[in-house]
């Protein structure tokens, strides 16, 4: 591709990109920036679940994509099309499949609830949602982030004398940092954003995204802006940081 | 120090032989060389002494592979105290890097160090964990040609400072030449141990000859009774008298060294002589060849003094010819 052409396109790719935001910019009524009832706690609610859904992902996640990255069995095609099918399935269908296993009279859902743990409409079914989300978003890239750290060097650091959870503390975790921050970014967007698993598992409690849902039901458009730009404004930091920290990393 | 090993995935493979000082384990690629190293340092699975069964973390031995391994994250110093444990790490790391010559550079990463450079904070890292075996995989094979033999030096006389058997696979003779001790391994089984001197004065094959570097390692066939055998050589479509103990019809490497062919100008015949065309000449330090075309095959003439050209015949004398059943 000539240059020219090249520029043209990756700005008109920036342009379409801009284009939803910049119209939000200009229909938003700065004058009269109103927040519905519940908006704040909407935020608390999404910021302070999405992080514990994010501590969960990443305990979980980090082993079992350190283990598929180095790993190679029988059968390992099926670990691949399930997290393929996690990925693949609608975020709608996903919410009922959940609520057909942790509901109410789902076979694990009743035997959270006899435990006191219940899986609908409460804090731990939001994480819930969140985590099923956004976990094989975050699994495939930590895997691609493990698999580019030289098996060679994990294996000096054992001949080194370090136990094996050493060398992964010391080698593989801080070889891989860079996938990893960005494992982490895509987990965090995908766990924030998520609407329609939780829709469907965890109307209440509310975060932004239903509660976006909600207040365009109730009130209408001018009710959605406001709570989007704080949406965005909540949103955006963790990702960003840590894209740029990746970015200068490489430079 | 007695090594003994048997290995049975990707390659079957068993080894068994003496380390002492540095020694080398020449073979050529393919023969499972590193495969070795790796099961000694306990990251293959296999069995044999010594450390047999222990995991890896817990085989006292100082493992250097192809291209060193420095960890990229972590300066010269901290590559070395990697191996280290407790609060004065830092120091003891300086002091190795001391010994191998580069405390100046304890705060480079690997990136900023040259490949001897890079091959002795391996060495020091390897020898800060304290081993009883050095495993070195190919340790020439990332060295600058015009320093190399500077930084062997450099590399065998802290391994013998350090006083720890070192274990050094290559298919490099040149390394092999500066051993004190020389295993050579054709067809995944040691044909071949000894002092370099012992094993160059009697090479047990011609494979072991090929494999020390020599020139000259041709195949042949041998015809005749004893007292009127003849090599043919049929690459180059001639024969050649020899006198060997070996049976008629017997399939032969022999060898002849460059030294021991004799050129003769073309028109001052002796009637059984190989006719050759000189295909190229090759000035080293070392010495000055003539690489000589006989039909299919190519052989090796040292020049002593003067220059060739053109069209010569060969002198190969009996007594110079060896020949090893293939």
């Amino acid at each position: 591709m000539r240059p020219r052409l090249t520029t043209f396109a990756a700005a008109l790719a920036l342009l379409l990109l801009a284009a939803p935001f910049a119209g939000l910019a200009i229909v938003t009524d700065w004058r009269h920036l109103g927040f519905a009832h519940g908006d704040g706690s909407a935020v608390a609610v999404s910021l302070g679940l999405s992080l514990v859904a994010l501590l969960l992902i990443v305990a979980l996640g980090t082993p079992l994509a350190w283990w598929l990255a180095r790993h190679r069995v029988r059968g390992q095609w099926l670990v691949d099309a399930l997290l393929l099918l996690a990925l693949l399935t609608p975020p709608l269908a996903m919410g009922l499949l959940l609520a057909t296993m942790y509901g109410p009279y789902g076979p694990a859902g009743r035997l959270l609830e006899r435990a006191g743990l219940l899986l609908t409409n409460s804090a731990p079914a939001f994480v819930m949602a969140q985590f099923y989300a956004a976990l094989p978003y975050y699994v495939l890239a930590a895997r691609a982030a493990f698999e580019g750290v030289p098996r060679e060097l994990e294996q000096i650091a054992l001949t080194l004398g370090h136990s094996p959870a050493r060398s992964f503390f010391h080698v593989s975790l801080p070889l891989a940092r860079l996938g990893l921050a960005a494992a982490v970014a895509l987990a965090w967007v995908r766990a924030l954003g998520e609407f329609g698993v939780v829709l469907i598992v965890a109307y209440y409690p509310q975060g932004i995204p239903v509660k976006l849902w909600t207040n365009l039901q109730d009130i209408g458009l001018s009710a959605v802006y406001p709570l989007l730009w704080v949406f965005f404004l909540v949103a955006l930091p963790l990702p960003l940081a840590l894209g740029l920290a990746v970015r200068r990393r490489l430079a | 120090m007695r090594v003994d090993y048997r290995i049975e995935h990707p390659v079957a493979l068993s080894a068994s032989f003496e380390v002492e000082g540095f020694t080398v384990l020449l073979g050529a690629s393919g023969e499972g060389k590193s495969l070795l190293l790796r099961a000694i340092a306990g990251l293959l699975p296999a069995r044999g002494e010594p450390f047999d069964g222990l995991p890896p973390q817990q085989r006292a031995v100082g493992y250097l592979p192809q291209g060193h391994a420095l960890f990229p994250h972590l300066n010269a110093w901290q590559n070395v105290a990697f191996a280290l444990r407790g609060p004065h790490r830092r120091g003891h790391a300086v002091e190795w890097l001391e010994r191998v010559g580069l405390a100046t550079l304890a705060e480079r990463r690997p990136a900023q160090l040259s490949g001897g450079q890079q091959q002795r904070v391996a060495l020091a890292r390897a020898l800060a964990r304290r081993p009883q075996l050095l495993l070195l995989d190919e340790p020439t094979s990332a060295l600058d040609p015009a320093t190399r033999d500077d930084v062997l030096a450099e590399l065998i006389a802290e391994v013998h400072v350090a006083g720890i058997p070192a274990l050094a696979v290559s298919h490099d003779p040149a390394l092999a030449a500066v051993a004190d001790r020389l295993v050579l391994m054709h067809g995944c089984r040691i044909v071949q141990a000894g002092t370099p001197m012992e094993v160059h004065a009697q090479p047990a094959s011609g494979a072991a000859a090929r494999l020390l570097g020599l020139r000259n390692v041709l195949r042949g066939r041998l015809a005749g009774a004893a007292d009127a055998q003849r090599l043919v050589w049929e690459e180059a479509g001639v024969s050649l008298p020899v006198r060997t103990a070996l049976a008629d019809g017997t399939e032969v490497d022999w060898h002849i060294a460059p030294e021991a062919v004799a050129l003769h100008e073309a028109d001052a015949v002796p009637a059984d002589t190989i006719v050759a065309r000189v295909e190229l000449r090759q000035m080293t330090a070392h010495g000055r060849y003539a690489g000589l075309r006989c039909g299919q095959a190519r052989l090796w003439a040292s020049l002593p003094s003067g220059d060739v050209a053109g069209t010569v015949r060969l002198g190969l004398r009996p007594s110079a010819i060896r020949c090893w059943p293939a």
